[in-house]
């Protein structure tokens, strides 16, 4: 398969009254051609960012992409103008946003927030627009599409917003969908139905999907690969398999630790990760989870590890141990 | 969206009984009354029989709440009475007035907003920018200069430098159009620059808190031009609160331009508001307050309309 997507060295800071916060600060991984990728993290640590950047949507002048190089079909998107880039948003990348209460405007109709990317993009009629527009609302599960059309944000359950937003993604269908945390905003069994939805329109479509999310369920079930993300670093990449069955970062097992299992006793406690993340406009000077790290020795507060591979498939991590935790894992 | 706009429609005449009532009660507590007033320079040599009678023709010789049926009773008929100080009827005195003075409210109106839509906006997209800092200053000087200074500067200048005066005498739209707008484009403008200065500031406002909400980002995700955002995303939101502001000061400048009509010599409603209160002329001032307020009143409800019409959430709650 082909590398659709390939972000390397993308690092993006905002200024702020209390200093420059590197929300990203060099990360690189890539997307291939159908697939689905996972970046994982807690919240701040530089996932939306990411997202905002590769589509040139960081909100100018306090945010800034300051390095890097975001590759999508052989062309650098950082590279290009704003009416370059404006013909890849909604064509060729499309966005679904966290928040389907504020991100649909409340005050257009369903149909014309529908139609308004086809007109401009695949230069559709009003009719032929009308039509791909019923189509599409068809395809996410939104019965009685055509009176819902018609109607106004505020008269669609969380959930439907959500499907309406995925139909305005997939409008004009783009080779790639953003999906900057697609479900937290809603009720969980909801949660599975969107994620379920998502998961066949981009196998039926072939599309391939970046999947932003702090839940490390979400990723088990459907991510081909993972990115996991601390303090605008990547620190660990691996196969979705992989990731769960052996990782290689103290932060990664961290994560992993803290999520409830079926599958142990219902009283075990769960084990959260101590101490709070970093603040970013002074990180540390070595590895920025060592203040949190139950392995930290000397030299985690002098330098920082770089990403490198470990034994196993497609997996690097960013951790001076990392053979050594696999050692513990596996014993 | 027709029971709500009903109900807004009919709720406009319990508020309106209210001020009427307020209006007839407050007027009274003013001591002296109109007979009292037009004999005063006079003291002593009018005799007591004599004011009673002149009481009696005006019908301050009746009880309170006699009085006040009456003119509601009239007030239903949409017939104000007759003027308590020169005994003519009262629409006849308001009419010629009331033109102008709409007039005038009208073309400030078109003026602001000509200004203030554009202004606000720019303001907005280049915000700390040095074209939103002179924006800035252009409308804090128009809250910081009265209306009336600005149009004594008008009439200096158009004098000075090039030797002309507006119009002293009122003239009909409908009879000299040229001749009406060269007088009233002046006052329109003194006042229109204040009432643009408040809503470019308001346009300014509304545009950045709508251009900071998740679906002007959503919008721009879907790759749509910049001034489509704009213009279909982001302006239709930031409208509802600028209409409120235009419209309330809409309503206040249909009387509430009493300095500003002086230094015009206009014969608006402002100068007639001064002069019933000087008079006591109940019936007038009556008549008055029920014009402005009727307006006030109207006015919001045309605002609910508009955010009916603009906002869907307002029409389907």
């Amino acid at each position: 398969m082909a590398t659709l997507l390939s972000v390397s060295s993308l690092a993006t800071q905002f200024s702020t009254r209390s200093g420059v916060v590197k929300a990203v600060d060099g990360v690189s991984w890539n997307v291939e051609e159908g697939e689905t990728v996972a970046l994982v993290g807690e919240s701040g640590c530089g996932k939306s960012a990411s997202a905002l950047s590769i589509m040139r949507l960081i909100a100018e002048p306090a945010g800034r992409i300051v390095a890097g190089s975001v590759m999508f079909k052989g062309r650098d998107l950082l590279a290009l103008t704003e009416e370059e880039m404006r013909k890849v948003r909604g064509r060729e990348i499309g966005m679904i946003f966290q928040e389907p209460m504020t991100s649909l405007n409340p005050v257009l109709t369903v149909g014309r927030q529908l139609t308004e990317g086809l007109e401009i993009h695949l230069g559709m009629t009003p009719t032929a627009a009308r039509a791909r527009a019923l189509e599409l609302l068809g395809m996410v599960g939104i019965p009685d599409a055509q009176r819902r059309l018609a109607q106004y944000p505020h008269q669609f359950s969380g959930g439907m917003r959500q499907r309406m937003m995925i139909a305005m993604a997939l409008a004009c269908e783009p080779p790639l969908i953003l999906a900057d945390e697609p479900t937290t905003a809603l009720d969980v069994t909801i949660q599975a139905q969107i994620l379920e939805l998502m998961k066949s329109l981009s196998r039926k479509l072939g599309v391939a999907m970046l999947i932003i999310t702090h839940n490390l369920g979400v990723v088990a079930r459907y991510a081909d690969r993972v990115n996991v993300m601390y303090a605008g670093k990547i620190i660990e990449q691996a196969s979705a398999r992989e990731l769960y069955a052996n990782p290689r970062h103290p932060y990664t097992e961290g994560l992993l630790r803290s999520v409830p299992r079926l599958d142990e006793p219902r009283r075990s406690k769960l084990a959260p990760i101590e101490g709070q993340p970093p603040d970013l406009t002074h990180l540390p000077q070595g590895c920025s989870f060592a203040p949190r790290c139950r392995w930290r020795e000397a030299r985690c507060l002098e330098s920082a590890p770089e990403l490198a591979a470990v034994a196993g498939e497609w997996h690097t991590s960013a951790c001076w141990q990392a053979e050594h935790l696999g050692a513990v894992a596996a014993a | 969206m027709g029971a709500y706009l009903i109900k807004r429609f009919f709720l406009m005449f319990p508020t309106l009984l209210g001020v009427a009532l307020v209006t007839f009660l407050l007027i009274r507590v003013i001591p002296g009354d109109v007979v009292e007033l037009r004999y005063s320079g006079d003291r002593g040599s009018v005799s007591q029989e004599v004011i009673d009678k002149e009481r009696a023709r005006v019908g301050l010789d009746q009880p309170v709440w006699k009085q006040l049926a009456t003119w509601l009773v009239g007030l239903a008929k949409l017939d104000f009475g007759t003027s308590m100080w020169t005994g003519a009827p009262i629409w006849e005195e308001i009419e010629l007035r009331f033109a102008l003075s709409l007039q005038v409210a009208v073309m400030a109106t078109v003026i602001a907003v000509l200004l203030a839509l554009p202004l606000g906006v720019l303001a907005a997209l280049k915000q700390d920018t040095w074209v939103d800092y002179v924006i800035r200053i252009f409308s804090i000087a128009g809250l910081a200069v009265p209306s009336f200074w600005l149009g004594i500067v008008f009439i200096l200048v158009l004098l000075v430098f090039f030797q002309w005066l507006p119009p002293m005498v009122y003239t009909p739209f409908w009879q000299n159009p040229w001749e009406n707008m060269a007088q009233l484009i002046w006052p329109a403008l003194a006042v229109g620059y204040r009432y643009s200065a408040v809503s470019t500031r308001m346009t300014r406002s509304a545009m950045l808190e709508v251009l900071r909400e998740d679906y002007i980002r959503t919008a721009k995700a879907k790759g749509l031009w910049q001034s489509l955002v704009l213009r279909r995303h982001a302006l239709k939101n930031a409208m509802l609160p600028v209409m409120t502001v235009v419209g309330v000061e809409f309503a206040f400048l249909i009387g509430g331009l009493v300095v500003t009509e002086q230094v015009f010599n206009l014969n608006g409603l402002g100068l007639l508001f001064v002069q019933a209160v000087a008079h006591r002329d109940y019936t007038l001032l009556q008549a008055l307050v029920m014009l402005v307020a009727g307006i006030f009143i109207f006015m919001n409800f045309l605002l609910d309309v508009a955010f009916a019409w603009l906002d869907p959430r307002v029409r389907y709650a």
